[in-house]
């Protein structure tokens, strides 16, 4: 039993350690989300804990990702009025943006040439997880892997975004959420919430739009760009 | 306490919520993950006031504040992928920097310049 919830409780503590001190100094390698899972992974390759053993209770966590989800119909719900006025210019830069990120991701993957089951597995990266696995199945990648890109993208889309949002001057609280919610899912939409409130809201619709576009555009349009 | 109690209440709630709408997404002929389908079905029943803002709230904070610390142990789950990470590894991170940067940059000065234009045809 201890055994068992020693990932648990290891990910708890260390996440929210990693919290304070980011609070404390917020520089990139201090956020929780790259913080933590460093030391849990170097802490299981030192200590040999195999990853199944750390994830019994750990996956806990990750069962609520699904809930978080569709919490996210809260702040929709509650700013439904600010979004309905935005509504175009959401609609538009979600749309253009996935079809971007489909497109470059594919592009980009064939250029360095880089297996067929990879390069599926990289299209649905920048959606939120569950969509992605669904997505990545559809088109013929690996969930699993699927998975790991997921999270690469999170990671970094919410640490690079602030810095893309002061180089180009995007001021728009509007267009911040967009940014940040199109390219890197839940964890980009967290980054918006920082900015404020409107943000996040914005960042969260963005996200879902996100994925609904690829999950109707990706089957149709990956072929044309696979086309020799 | 008090809010304590309620927030794990309420996050029991949505929990059970999304088991429900991945039974039904099951159900449907449609290809629709659970988890769309749930942001729908509950921003529809906020809507119609059928469940309402004080049943979820404070559980719904919660899961968004904490949003983090749920991506944690699929973060070490990357762990588990070393064969690829080594073989394609810097393959796989260039196309993800590439393209999210591109994408962010275009998504975010388009969202700018429709904002801008929307604002001049308002004043």
């Amino acid at each position: 039993m201890m055994l068992e919830l020693f990932g648990i409780s290891m990910t708890v503590v260390l996440y929210w350690a990693a919290k304070k001190l980011y609070q404390h100094k917020p520089k990139v390698y201090f956020s929780p989300l790259i913080l933590s899972p460093l030391l849990i992974v170097g802490f299981l390759l030192w200590t040999g804990i195999p990853y199944e053993t750390y994830n019994v209770s750990a996956s806990w966590l990750t069962d609520l990702l699904q809930p978080a989800t569709i919490a996210f119909a809260i702040p929709l719900y509650k700013s439904f009025a600010t979004l309905k006025k935005h509504a175009s210019e959401i609609i538009a830069s979600v749309l253009c943006g996935s079809v971007v990120a489909i497109a470059t991701s594919a592009l980009l993957a064939q250029l360095f040439d880089l297996n067929l089951r990879m390069v599926d597995s990289l299209i649905p990266r920048s959606v939120t997880t569950p969509i992605a696995m669904n997505i990545s199945e559809m088109v013929g990648g690996i969930p699993a892997v699927t998975a790991v890109f997921v999270i690469i993208t999170g990671i970094f889309g919410s640490q690079v975004g602030p810095a893309i949002i002061r180089l180009l001057r995007i001021e728009n609280e509007v267009a911040r959420g967009v940014m940040l919610g199109t390219n890197a899912h839940g964890a980009g939409t967290s980054k918006a919430f920082e900015f404020s409130a409107i943000t996040g809201t914005v960042s969260s619709l963005s996200m879902i739009l996100a994925a609904f576009i690829t999950l109707g555009v990706a089957p149709w349009f990956l072929p044309v760009l696979m086309m020799p | 306490m008090l809010v304590l109690i309620k927030s794990l209440i309420q996050i029991g709630f949505l929990l059970v919520f999304s088991c429900l709408m991945n039974q039904l997404a099951s159900w449907l002929p449609i290809h629709i993950p659970g988890s769309i389908l749930g942001i729908i079905v509950l921003f529809f029943l906020l809507q119609t006031k059928i469940i309402r803002l004080e049943w979820v709230d404070l559980g719904a904070k919660w899961l968004l504040a904490e949003l983090l610390l749920l991506f944690v142990p699929s973060a070490v789950g990357i762990m588990q992928y070393k064969e690829i990470l080594q073989h394609d590894g810097l393959r796989l991170i260039l196309v993800v920097v590439i393209s999210t940067v591109v994408t962010m940059a275009c998504t975010g000065v388009l969202a700018q310049r429709m904002g801008k234009r929307k604002e001049r045809k308002l004043s």
